[in-house]
Protein backbone atom coordinates (compact mmCIF):
# COMPACT_ATOMS: atom_id res chain seq x y z
CA UNK A 1 0.00 0.00 0.00
CA UNK A 2 2.80 1.90 0.92
CA UNK A 3 3.67 2.47 -3.27
CA UNK A 4 0.00 3.25 -4.12
CA UNK A 5 -0.54 6.51 -5.53
CA UNK A 6 -3.93 8.07 -6.64
CA UNK A 7 -4.39 6.65 -9.52
CA UNK A 8 -4.28 3.28 -8.01
CA UNK A 9 -6.47 4.11 -5.07
CA UNK A 10 -9.10 5.47 -8.39
CA UNK A 11 -8.90 2.14 -9.68
CA UNK A 12 -9.31 0.28 -6.32
CA UNK A 13 -12.27 2.58 -5.35
CA UNK A 14 -13.91 1.53 -9.02
CA UNK A 15 -13.62 -1.86 -8.01
CA UNK A 16 -15.50 -1.20 -4.99
CA UNK A 17 -18.11 0.44 -6.98
CA UNK A 18 -18.23 -2.43 -9.82
CA UNK A 19 -19.26 -4.20 -6.78
CA UNK A 20 -15.55 -6.50 -6.90
CA UNK A 21 -12.92 -7.22 -4.34
CA UNK A 22 -10.63 -4.60 -4.06
CA UNK A 23 -6.91 -5.42 -3.47
CA UNK A 24 -7.06 -3.49 -0.46
CA UNK A 25 -9.30 -3.20 2.43
CA UNK A 26 -12.70 -0.62 1.95
CA UNK A 27 -11.38 1.05 5.02
CA UNK A 28 -8.10 1.74 3.85
CA UNK A 29 -9.12 3.25 0.12
CA UNK A 30 -11.75 5.46 1.69
CA UNK A 31 -9.71 6.80 4.20
CA UNK A 32 -6.99 7.88 1.09
CA UNK A 33 -10.57 9.55 -0.43
CA UNK A 34 -10.88 11.51 2.79
CA UNK A 35 -7.50 13.06 2.43
CA UNK A 36 -6.60 13.53 -0.77
CA UNK A 37 -9.27 16.17 -2.60
CA UNK A 38 -7.14 15.53 -5.91
CA UNK A 39 -8.71 12.01 -6.13
CA UNK A 40 -12.55 12.95 -5.08
CA UNK A 41 -12.44 15.74 -7.60
CA UNK A 42 -11.26 13.64 -10.99
CA UNK A 43 -13.45 10.13 -9.70
CA UNK A 44 -16.46 11.93 -9.58
CA UNK A 45 -17.03 12.79 -13.38
CA UNK A 46 -15.46 9.06 -14.03
CA UNK A 47 -18.62 7.62 -12.18
CA UNK A 48 -21.21 9.74 -14.13
CA UNK A 49 -19.25 8.62 -17.59
CA UNK A 50 -19.82 4.86 -16.07
CA UNK A 51 -23.34 5.18 -14.77
CA UNK A 52 -24.13 6.65 -17.92
CA UNK A 53 -22.94 3.70 -20.02
CA UNK A 54 -24.79 1.29 -17.34
CA UNK A 55 -27.78 3.14 -18.67
CA UNK A 56 -27.60 2.08 -22.01
CA UNK A 57 -28.39 -1.47 -23.92
CA UNK A 58 -25.85 -3.06 -26.16
CA UNK A 59 -27.34 -3.27 -30.21
CA UNK A 60 -27.35 -6.18 -31.43
CA UNK A 61 -27.87 -6.08 -34.79
CA UNK A 62 -30.53 -8.75 -36.37
CA UNK A 63 -28.56 -11.48 -38.10
CA UNK A 64 -29.29 -15.26 -39.45
CA UNK A 65 -26.48 -16.74 -39.85
CA UNK A 66 -27.27 -20.65 -39.80
CA UNK A 67 -27.77 -20.77 -43.27
CA UNK A 68 -24.53 -20.09 -44.36
CA UNK A 69 -22.71 -21.75 -40.99
CA UNK A 70 -24.82 -25.39 -41.68
CA UNK A 71 -23.36 -25.43 -45.46
CA UNK A 72 -19.96 -24.93 -44.25
CA UNK A 73 -20.10 -27.21 -41.55
CA UNK A 74 -21.53 -30.02 -43.52
CA UNK A 75 -25.16 -29.88 -41.80
CA UNK A 76 -28.41 -30.74 -42.81
CA UNK A 77 -30.87 -28.25 -42.84
CA UNK A 78 -32.94 -28.72 -40.15
CA UNK A 79 -32.40 -29.66 -36.65
CA UNK A 80 -35.10 -31.28 -34.69
CA UNK A 81 -35.42 -32.16 -30.66
CA UNK A 82 -36.66 -35.17 -30.53
CA UNK A 83 -37.79 -37.11 -27.28
CA UNK A 84 -38.08 -40.87 -27.47
CA UNK A 85 -41.66 -42.56 -26.90
CA UNK A 86 -40.93 -43.55 -23.61
CA UNK A 87 -42.13 -40.58 -21.46
CA UNK A 88 -45.52 -40.37 -24.10
CA UNK A 89 -46.03 -44.26 -23.32
CA UNK A 90 -46.20 -43.50 -19.44
CA UNK A 91 -48.32 -40.61 -19.70
CA UNK A 92 -50.67 -43.17 -21.66
CA UNK A 93 -50.52 -45.75 -19.21
CA UNK A 94 -50.92 -43.64 -16.61
CA UNK A 95 -53.89 -41.51 -18.12
CA UNK A 96 -55.50 -45.11 -18.97
CA UNK A 97 -55.13 -46.11 -15.53
CA UNK A 98 -56.68 -42.94 -14.39
CA UNK A 99 -59.50 -43.64 -16.66
CA UNK A 100 -60.21 -47.04 -14.94
CA UNK A 101 -59.68 -46.03 -11.31
CA UNK A 102 -62.52 -43.38 -12.43
CA UNK A 103 -65.07 -45.93 -13.84
CA UNK A 104 -65.27 -47.70 -10.58
CA UNK A 105 -68.38 -47.33 -8.62
CA UNK A 106 -68.55 -45.71 -5.52
CA UNK A 107 -64.72 -44.14 -5.73
CA UNK A 108 -65.62 -40.63 -6.43
CA UNK A 109 -62.99 -38.48 -4.09
CA UNK A 110 -63.96 -35.45 -5.39
CA UNK A 111 -62.04 -32.48 -7.06
CA UNK A 112 -58.94 -33.88 -6.20
CA UNK A 113 -59.27 -36.94 -8.55
CA UNK A 114 -60.70 -34.83 -11.37
CA UNK A 115 -57.12 -32.82 -11.57
CA UNK A 116 -55.29 -35.95 -11.87
CA UNK A 117 -55.00 -35.90 -15.64
CA UNK A 118 -53.58 -32.50 -15.69
CA UNK A 119 -50.96 -32.99 -13.09
CA UNK A 120 -49.65 -35.69 -14.99
CA UNK A 121 -50.19 -33.64 -18.66
CA UNK A 122 -48.60 -30.71 -16.91
CA UNK A 123 -45.53 -32.95 -15.70
CA UNK A 124 -45.20 -34.35 -19.11
CA UNK A 125 -44.53 -31.13 -20.23
CA UNK A 126 -42.44 -30.23 -17.14
CA UNK A 127 -40.09 -33.07 -18.29
CA UNK A 128 -39.63 -31.89 -21.72
CA UNK A 129 -39.31 -28.27 -20.52
CA UNK A 130 -41.93 -27.06 -22.91
CA UNK A 131 -44.10 -24.43 -22.27
CA UNK A 132 -47.77 -25.64 -23.88
CA UNK A 133 -48.52 -21.98 -24.46
CA UNK A 134 -46.29 -20.86 -26.48
CA UNK A 135 -46.66 -19.78 -29.69
CA UNK A 136 -44.20 -21.26 -32.26
CA UNK A 137 -43.19 -18.10 -34.49
CA UNK A 138 -40.61 -20.19 -36.23
CA UNK A 139 -42.78 -22.70 -38.14
CA UNK A 140 -41.59 -23.18 -41.93
CA UNK A 141 -44.47 -23.75 -44.54
CA UNK A 142 -44.08 -27.19 -45.97
CA UNK A 143 -42.90 -27.43 -49.71
CA UNK B 1 -35.02 -25.31 -23.58
CA UNK B 2 -32.60 -27.57 -24.26
CA UNK B 3 -29.03 -26.45 -22.64
CA UNK B 4 -26.00 -25.41 -24.31
CA UNK B 5 -24.14 -28.46 -22.89
CA UNK B 6 -26.58 -31.09 -24.52
CA UNK B 7 -26.32 -29.26 -27.72
CA UNK B 8 -22.59 -29.54 -27.33
CA UNK B 9 -23.21 -33.19 -26.81
CA UNK B 10 -25.32 -34.24 -29.66
CA UNK B 11 -22.73 -31.83 -31.80
CA UNK B 12 -19.92 -34.22 -30.61
CA UNK B 13 -22.41 -37.50 -30.97
CA UNK B 14 -22.04 -36.71 -34.64
CA UNK B 15 -25.30 -34.55 -35.02
CA UNK B 16 -24.95 -31.83 -36.73
CA UNK B 17 -27.56 -30.00 -36.80
CA UNK B 18 -28.02 -28.91 -33.45
CA UNK B 19 -25.55 -26.77 -33.77
CA UNK B 20 -28.12 -24.75 -35.16
CA UNK B 21 -29.48 -24.13 -31.87
CA UNK B 22 -26.16 -22.22 -30.36
CA UNK B 23 -25.55 -20.31 -33.67
CA UNK B 24 -29.79 -19.18 -33.00
CA UNK B 25 -28.96 -18.27 -29.61
CA UNK B 26 -25.72 -15.93 -29.91
CA UNK B 27 -26.14 -14.98 -33.25
CA UNK B 28 -27.11 -11.34 -32.05
CA UNK B 29 -25.25 -11.03 -29.54
CA UNK B 30 -21.79 -12.19 -30.89
CA UNK B 31 -22.66 -9.78 -34.14
CA UNK B 32 -23.45 -6.98 -31.54
CA UNK B 33 -19.34 -7.48 -30.02
CA UNK B 34 -18.16 -8.23 -33.30
CA UNK B 35 -19.78 -4.87 -34.43
CA UNK B 36 -17.93 -3.03 -31.05
CA UNK B 37 -15.27 -3.80 -31.96
CA UNK B 38 -15.03 -3.87 -36.33
CA UNK B 39 -17.67 -1.08 -36.78
CA UNK B 40 -18.97 -2.56 -39.87
CA UNK B 41 -21.97 -4.20 -39.75
CA UNK B 42 -20.94 -6.33 -42.75
CA UNK B 43 -17.57 -7.45 -41.59
CA UNK B 44 -19.22 -8.54 -37.98
CA UNK B 45 -21.53 -11.03 -39.54
CA UNK B 46 -18.31 -12.30 -41.80
CA UNK B 47 -15.95 -12.62 -38.15
CA UNK B 48 -18.89 -14.13 -36.25
CA UNK B 49 -19.61 -16.37 -38.73
CA UNK B 50 -16.05 -17.51 -39.31
CA UNK B 51 -16.12 -17.73 -35.61
CA UNK B 52 -18.68 -19.86 -35.46
CA UNK B 53 -17.03 -22.53 -37.73
CA UNK B 54 -14.38 -22.52 -35.81
CA UNK B 55 -16.36 -22.96 -32.95
CA UNK B 56 -17.44 -26.14 -34.09
CA UNK B 57 -14.95 -27.45 -34.91
CA UNK B 58 -12.89 -26.76 -32.01
CA UNK B 59 -16.34 -28.48 -29.58
CA UNK B 60 -14.34 -31.59 -29.13
CA UNK B 61 -11.53 -29.15 -26.58
CA UNK B 62 -14.60 -27.42 -25.32
CA UNK B 63 -14.31 -27.77 -21.55
CA UNK B 64 -18.06 -28.53 -20.60
CA UNK B 65 -17.25 -27.32 -17.28
CA UNK B 66 -17.23 -24.09 -18.38
CA UNK B 67 -20.45 -21.56 -20.03
CA UNK B 68 -20.18 -21.73 -24.37
CA UNK B 69 -20.67 -18.12 -25.00
CA UNK B 70 -17.23 -16.70 -22.73
CA UNK B 71 -15.31 -19.79 -24.82
CA UNK B 72 -16.79 -18.76 -28.01
CA UNK B 73 -15.64 -15.04 -27.22
CA UNK B 74 -12.05 -15.68 -27.40
CA UNK B 75 -12.32 -17.34 -30.95
CA UNK B 76 -15.03 -14.46 -32.18
CA UNK B 77 -12.61 -11.73 -30.75
CA UNK B 78 -9.59 -13.81 -32.76
CA UNK B 79 -11.68 -13.37 -36.05
CA UNK B 80 -12.52 -10.00 -35.29
CA UNK B 81 -8.45 -9.22 -34.52
CA UNK B 82 -7.75 -11.55 -37.64
CA UNK B 83 -10.04 -9.39 -40.21
CA UNK B 84 -9.24 -5.91 -39.25
CA UNK B 85 -5.27 -7.33 -40.18
CA UNK B 86 -6.29 -8.53 -43.19
CA UNK B 87 -8.48 -5.47 -44.46
CA UNK B 88 -7.15 -3.15 -42.40
CA UNK B 89 -11.03 -2.02 -41.47
CA UNK B 90 -9.61 -1.20 -37.53
CA UNK B 91 -10.87 2.62 -36.92
CA UNK B 92 -13.13 3.10 -39.85
CA UNK B 93 -16.50 3.09 -37.45
CA UNK B 94 -18.15 6.03 -38.36
CA UNK B 95 -21.28 4.04 -38.86
CA UNK B 96 -21.43 1.64 -36.29
CA UNK B 97 -24.62 1.41 -33.73
CA UNK B 98 -23.02 -0.01 -30.66
CA UNK B 99 -26.37 1.43 -28.26
CA UNK B 100 -29.96 0.40 -28.95
CA UNK B 101 -32.72 3.01 -28.00
CA UNK B 102 -34.50 2.55 -25.58
CA UNK B 103 -37.36 3.90 -23.52
CA UNK B 104 -35.90 6.22 -20.67
CA UNK B 105 -32.70 7.20 -21.82
CA UNK B 106 -32.69 10.62 -24.73
CA UNK B 107 -31.23 10.26 -27.59
CA UNK B 108 -28.93 12.58 -27.48
CA UNK B 109 -27.78 11.29 -24.89
CA UNK B 110 -27.23 7.81 -26.26
CA UNK B 111 -26.09 9.47 -29.32
CA UNK B 112 -23.25 11.72 -27.71
CA UNK B 113 -22.17 8.49 -25.92
CA UNK B 114 -21.94 6.53 -28.55
CA UNK B 115 -20.23 9.09 -30.60
CA UNK B 116 -17.15 9.32 -27.70
CA UNK B 117 -17.46 5.42 -27.77
CA UNK B 118 -16.29 5.42 -31.46
CA UNK B 119 -13.66 7.92 -30.49
CA UNK B 120 -11.42 5.33 -28.47
CA UNK B 121 -9.57 2.92 -29.43
CA UNK B 122 -11.08 -1.03 -29.96
CA UNK B 123 -9.43 -2.15 -26.73
CA UNK B 124 -10.56 0.97 -24.67
CA UNK B 125 -13.95 0.29 -26.11
CA UNK B 126 -14.16 -3.62 -26.27
CA UNK B 127 -13.48 -3.49 -22.37
CA UNK B 128 -15.51 -0.76 -21.38
CA UNK B 129 -18.92 -2.21 -22.93
CA UNK B 130 -17.99 -5.67 -21.67
CA UNK B 131 -18.10 -3.87 -17.96
CA UNK B 132 -20.80 -1.98 -18.32
CA UNK B 133 -22.94 -2.70 -21.18
CA UNK B 134 -22.64 -6.64 -20.77
CA UNK B 135 -22.09 -6.54 -17.03
CA UNK B 136 -19.81 -8.78 -16.98
CA UNK B 137 -17.01 -8.91 -13.78
CA UNK B 138 -13.47 -8.14 -13.71
CA UNK B 139 -12.69 -12.04 -13.68
CA UNK B 140 -15.31 -13.20 -16.36
CA UNK B 141 -13.39 -9.81 -18.33
CA UNK B 142 -10.05 -11.20 -17.51
CA UNK B 143 -11.01 -14.51 -19.29
CA UNK B 144 -12.56 -12.89 -22.75
CA UNK B 145 -9.60 -10.79 -22.64
CA UNK B 146 -6.96 -13.36 -21.58
CA UNK B 147 -5.11 -10.95 -19.38
CA UNK B 148 -4.29 -10.85 -15.70
CA UNK B 149 -7.33 -9.46 -13.68
CA UNK B 150 -4.81 -6.13 -12.49
CA UNK B 151 -4.85 -5.35 -16.05
CA UNK B 152 -8.64 -5.27 -16.76
CA UNK B 153 -8.60 -2.83 -13.74
CA UNK B 154 -5.81 -0.57 -15.09
CA UNK B 155 -7.89 -0.68 -18.86
CA UNK B 156 -11.17 0.35 -17.45
CA UNK B 157 -9.39 3.31 -15.97
CA UNK B 158 -7.95 4.29 -18.67
CA UNK B 159 -11.05 3.82 -21.01
CA UNK B 160 -12.99 5.66 -18.51
CA UNK B 161 -11.00 8.16 -17.77
CA UNK B 162 -10.71 8.79 -22.00
CA UNK B 163 -14.79 8.22 -22.00
CA UNK B 164 -15.03 10.91 -19.99
CA UNK B 165 -12.97 13.30 -21.67
CA UNK B 166 -14.52 12.84 -24.87
CA UNK B 167 -18.14 13.07 -23.29
CA UNK B 168 -17.23 16.78 -22.31
CA UNK B 169 -16.40 17.36 -25.32
CA UNK B 170 -20.01 16.29 -26.16
CA UNK B 171 -22.09 17.80 -23.16
CA UNK B 172 -20.50 21.21 -22.95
Amino acid sequence: MENMNCEDFIIQKFALLDGENADISASEINAHFETCENCRREIEPLESASLLLQRQKRSEPQADLWTAIGKRIGAKSKAVFTVGWQPFAVVGALLVVYKLFEMIPERDLGWALKIVPFVIVAALFGFLKENPFKINTELIPEK
Amino acid sequence: MIDDRQIIERCLSGEKEAFRFLVERYQKQAVGHSLTILGNREDASDATQEAFVDAFQALKSFDAARRFYPWFYVLLRNRCFKLINKRRVAENIENAEILAPQSGVSNEERIALERALRELSKEEREIVTLKYLDGFSYDEIAGLLEIPRGTVMSRLFHARKNLQAKLTGKFH
